[in-house]
């Protein structure tokens, strides 16, 4: 019986992250003056990295390993236009997760948070950002196998700068950042 | 008689009535090419019903590949902000408490 709730507890996560339902999210937009939704799961993931271009070619192998990439970005015309509550169930879900926190900034009304699912050897299963700004949302949430080579490879291409200062906290044993 | 008198008599020439020719295009001329126009437009229709869903398909598949890669590239412009500006407010946090 004991066995059976450990079980139960341990594939707690895994069910969890094939149910969260982003469109639950878009709700934080309904005022907004300009957003973007994007939903790329496995399959879109894939056929997109087949029309990588030579220019960003060295993306492919990083995009193959993706499982699922999900955006949402609002810009609002005036403060107040947005329920943080909403936020809560993405939250939630993370904690659900057990993924770690690695940024946790509060600066006036603004917060940013970071959280990673870290793997063995050096590698990530997937990378949340939850940035409310009063007149701006973003929510980024990808999936995946991602090495911090993967995350440079990105930096590279597209300016993503290097996770490094992440690691060197990790590997000092300090938090970066928890100002909450 | 004998048997090469019997093959000299059935390989014989005899000419061909004079009407020959004109029963011959009289025929040819009435349903063949109807039987041909439709068995060509059964070919081209089949050859049509075979190329254009693929060809459809294909351009749909395509499109939505394109459309998935300028997805991507958002994403990923969008997520480099904000590490960016994740990394600058740590900055500022920092400094700050110096």
């Amino acid at each position: 019986m004991n066995k059976t709730l450990l079980l139960l507890a341990a594939a707690l996560p895994a069910f969890a992250q094939q149910t969260f339902d982003f469109n639950t999210l878009d709700k934080l937009g309904v005022k907004a003056k300009e957003s973007t939704n994007i939903t790329l799961d496995g399959d879109t993931l894939k056929l997109a990295g087949n029309f990588l271009n030579n220019d960003n070619a060295s993306l492919k192998p990083v995009v193959d390993n993706l499982k699922g990439v999900y955006v949402r970005s609002y810009e609002f015309e005036k403060e107040g236009q947005y329920a943080d509550a909403d936020l809560e169930p993405l939250r939630a879900y993370i904690k659900t997760l057990q993924w770690t926190k690695i940024v946790d900034v509060k600066e006036d009304k603004e917060t940013s948070e970071i959280y990673v699912k870290p793997l063995l050897n050096n590698r990530l299963g997937g990378l949340a950002i939850i940035d409310a700004e009063p007149k701006e949302v973003n929510v980024i949430y990808i999936t995946g196998d991602l090495s911090t080579s993967d995350l440079a490879k990105l930096g590279g291409n597209f300016g993503i700068p290097d996770m490094k200062f992440l690691h060197d906290d990790k590997k000092s044993g300090k938090k970066p950042t928890d100002k909450r | 008689m004998n048997f090469e008198d019997d093959l000299r008599e059935a390989l014989r020439h005899e000419p061909a009535p004079p009407d020959f020719a004109a029963k011959v295009l009289a025929r040819t001329s009435h349903r063949p090419p109807i039987r041909r126009a439709a068995v060509l437009a059964l070919v081209a229709a089949l050859a049509i019903a075979a190329i254009i869903p693929s060809a459809a398909h294909q351009y749909r598949e395509r499109q939505r590949a394109l459309e998935a890669k300028d997805q991507l590239m958002a994403a990923l412009a969008i997520t480099r902000t904000q590490l960016q500006q994740a990394k600058e407010k740590i900055r500022r946090n920092t400094r700050s408490k110096i």
